[in-house]
Order: C-alpha cells, then sequence, then structure tokens
C-alpha cells in the first residue's frame, strides 16, 4: 500500500490528492468499510442486558458496616472552621502540651514535629509469569493503576519502587490493564466491600 | 431534585458508591449499545459480546471505586470491555463457538437486497478479522469501523498514535486480498 493511500485512509489527506493509480483501491476500502460500519441509530444493547447486570449486581454481598467505617475514617474531608474556633482550638493544644512539661522539674525536650509530607520508598513484588503488564494501584494513587511494575529479565517476577506517604494505605495489584488482583504475599487484608480484598500496606517513617 | 436522566455520570458513580445500587442501570443504559457494538465487531458471535458486555459492567460494578475520572466512566467501562474482548479472542475457548452472522441485528435499509449484500460484505469481513491479532483488529475496527480518530482511540486505550496506526497499517495490509475478492 503507498503512502498517500495509507494517508486518505488515515484521513490525513482528501481523495484528490491520490494518484490515478490508486483511486480505484481506495473506492474499494470505502466500499467495504461503509458495509461495515452502521450509523449510531442502530446500535443496541444486548436484549435484556439492563435485567441481566442488575440480577448479577443484586447477588453480589453488600459492603460490610466495618468496610464502611474504616472507608469513612480514611476518607479525606474538607472541614470549615472559623478563625476565632481554630484559634481556640490551637492555644488549647498547646496548653495541654506545653503546661505539663513546664510544671515538671525534669521535663524531657519535646518531640520534634513529624516529617509533614516525607515520602517512604515501597518495593512492590509480584510473581506473575505470563503477564503483559503488572502495575500497582491504591489509595496512595485514587487507584489509578499507574504505578508500573517492571520485569527486565523476563522471569515473571514483576518488582518497582513507589514514594508513598507514611500511613495505613490498600492497595492492589492490576494485570494486563484489567484485572485486578489481591497481593498473595500481604501481611494484613481488608474488605472492599465489593466481595474481595485488598492487601492493606503500614507504611512508616523510617526511624533515624 | 434532580432526574435520573440529567444525572451526570459523574453523579451517578457517587450515588452508586453510596450504596445506590439502582442507579448503576443508567450507566448500562447509557453504555450498553456502544460497548456491544464493539464486542459483536471484536468477537463476532452476538451472544458471545451479549456476556462480554454483561461481564464488563458487572466488573466495572466491583471496581467502581478505582475508577479514577467518574465524569469519563464510560471511556473506562470501554477499556474493560476492550480487554475482555481481547482476553476472549486469545482465549481457546472462543474455538468452540462457531462466528455467527453479525449481519443478523442490522440490515434496517429499505432495500432487502442491498442489505443482504451489505451483509455478506460485513460477514466476510468479519471472517477476515478472525485471522488479524487481537490489537490489530481492535485497533481496525476502532478505526475504521467505529470511525474514531486515533487521537480518541489512543486516549481511550491509553497507547500512542504511532502504534495505533501502525497496528491499522498492518490489519489492513492483510484485508487487502479481501479487499480484491470483494471488487
Amino acid at each position: 500500500m503507498n503512502d498517500d493511500l495509507r494517508r486518505y485512509l488515515d484521513g490525513e489527506a482528501p481523495f484528490e490528492s491520490l494518484p490515478e493509480s490508486a483511486r480505484a483501491e481506495a473506492e474499494a476500502w470505502e466500499r467495504v468499510l461503509a458495509a461495515c460500519s452502521m450509523g449510531q441509530s442502530e446500535i443496541e444493547a444486548p436484549t435484556g442486558l439492563e435485567g441481566r447486570v442488575m440480577a448479577e449486581i443484586a447477588t453480589l454481598p453488600e459492603r460490610s458496616v466495618p468496610a464502611r467505617l474504616v472507608e469513612w475514617l480514611l476518607r479525606p474531608r474538607a472541614v470549615h472552621v472559623s478563625p476565632l474556633t481554630a484559634g481556640l482550638a490551637a492555644a488549647t493544644i498547646a496548653a495541654l502540651i506545653l503546661v505539663p512539661a513546664m510544671v515538671r522539674e525534669d521535663a524531657m525536650p519535646l518531640p520534634t514535629q513529624p516529617d509533614v509530607g516525607a515520602v517512604v520508598y515501597v518495593e512492590f513484588r509480584l510473581e506473575a509469569p505470563g503477564a503483559r503488564s503488572v502495575a500497582v494501584g491504591g489509595d496512595f494513587d485514587e487507584w489509578d493503576g499507574s504505578h508500573s511494575l517492571v520485569d527486565p529479565d523476563e522471569d515473571g517476577v514483576w518488582t518497582g519502587r513507589i514514594a508513598i506517604e507514611p500511613g495505613l494505605h490498600r492497595y492492589m495489584f492490576l494485570i494486563d490493564g484489567s484485572n485486578w488482583v489481591t497481593d498473595p504475599t500481604a501481611e494484613r487484608y481488608a474488605d472492599d466491600g465489593f466481595g474481595n480484598r485488598n492487601a492493606v500496606l503500614a507504611v512508616t517513617t523510617p526511624t533515624a | 431534585m434532580v432526574l435520573a436522566a440529567e444525572r451526570t455520570d459523574a453523579q451517578v458513580v457517587r450515588d452508586v458508591l453510596a450504596e445506590d445500587r439502582d442507579a448503576y442501570r443508567l450507566l448500562v443504559r447509557r453504555y450498553g449499545g456502544v460497548l456491544h457494538h464493539h464486542a459483536l465487531h471484536m468477537v463476532g458471535s452476538s451472544d458471545v459480546a451479549a456476556d462480554l458486555v454483561q461481564q464488563a459492567f458487572v466488573t466495572g460494578y466491583r471496581r467502581l471505586r478505582s475508577c479514577r475520572h467518574p465524569d469519563r466512566v464510560g471511556a473506562w467501562l470501554f477499556r474493560i470491555l476492550a480487554n475482555l474482548c481481547k482476553d476472549y479472542t486469545r482465549s481457546p475457548r472462543r474455538r468452540d463457538v462457531p462466528l455467527q452472522s453479525v449481519a443478523e441485528i442490522r440490515g434496517r435499509g429499505s432495500d432487502p437486497g442491498e442489505d443482504a449484500a451489505r451483509a455478506e460484505v460485513r460477514d466476510r469481513v468479519h471472517a477476515a478479522l478472525e485471522h488479524l491479532t487481537p490489537e490489530q483488529r481492535e485497533a481496525f475496527v476502532l478505526k475504521h469501523i467505529e470511525g474514531l480518530s486515533y487521537e480518541e482511540i489512543a486516549a481511550m486505550m491509553d497507547t500512542s498514535v504511532a502504534a495505533l496506526k501502525m497496528r491499522v497499517h498492518r490489519a489492513r495490509e492483510s484485508l487487502r486480498g479481501l479487499l480484491e475478492e470483494l471488487a
């Protein structure tokens, strides 16, 4: 296939730009593709699809109360506080921390503030021979699944290091872009509320 | 109050995640046809296509919390289906399912003779598509049968325009023999 015809079929050049020798084939392609395509008005869902999907969904277990509670606790939310209230709260907390230390003769130095924004590099590993791609996703990346693992020696063991903020995180592996699987070697698991288990990872800041 | 039909995809996703399972049927209604269209062209059999579309919606429901962009949940469901279709075409079980006429659900023109001729062309093209790799078939179907631009396909399938062009080009080269037969 010559480049002119290729560009035409790719929609990058008009029919008029084709040399005479390529026009017959271009028209043949148009006839075949027109026969294959169909208008939007003809697109229909399979008969009874909605009923079957909803019936299958109805058989899935409902999310458990503990799962909902954990999610509620982990979900970030905006808190609206007036400057006055915030000031009073800060003063109260400061008083609770400072006053006991001041009245003690042998008061120890105050602990240093946690390193806000610090990240810890966590190595993920999954044995997945035959996989075309493996990625990891979790609540640390809004389940994006875009952190790819690599298998450079093609032995089926996929690894990758990801920077994650300290805290308790749920995650899963994404194989071939569509199959979410639970880490079989995780230390802890949590019900995801949809009949599967998320692996749970506790990331802590290394002590000096 | 927001009527069901007026709810955006993002609102529907939010409602489903807030335990309103029934809201999910809105997504099935919105995207069932488009997904079925793609599955039909990928697997050739209307029964298998219907099963894969159902599987895609159920998988989507189970994984809805991982949908990062609820306003683009349609494209997300499409990716799930596309992967299921490719897995199916690679699977040995597909050999047990005879290719059915994809013309049976279409052919609504006013000229029965013309409809029959188009149906025959469609069936022969679909038989030829069977010999392409799943990736080539997917790219060809999205570009030439579903009429998407390379940029739209690349965004939907998370791949590059250059890679897609190469797959479509190779698919066309493979189908040129059929083209000569039909001429």
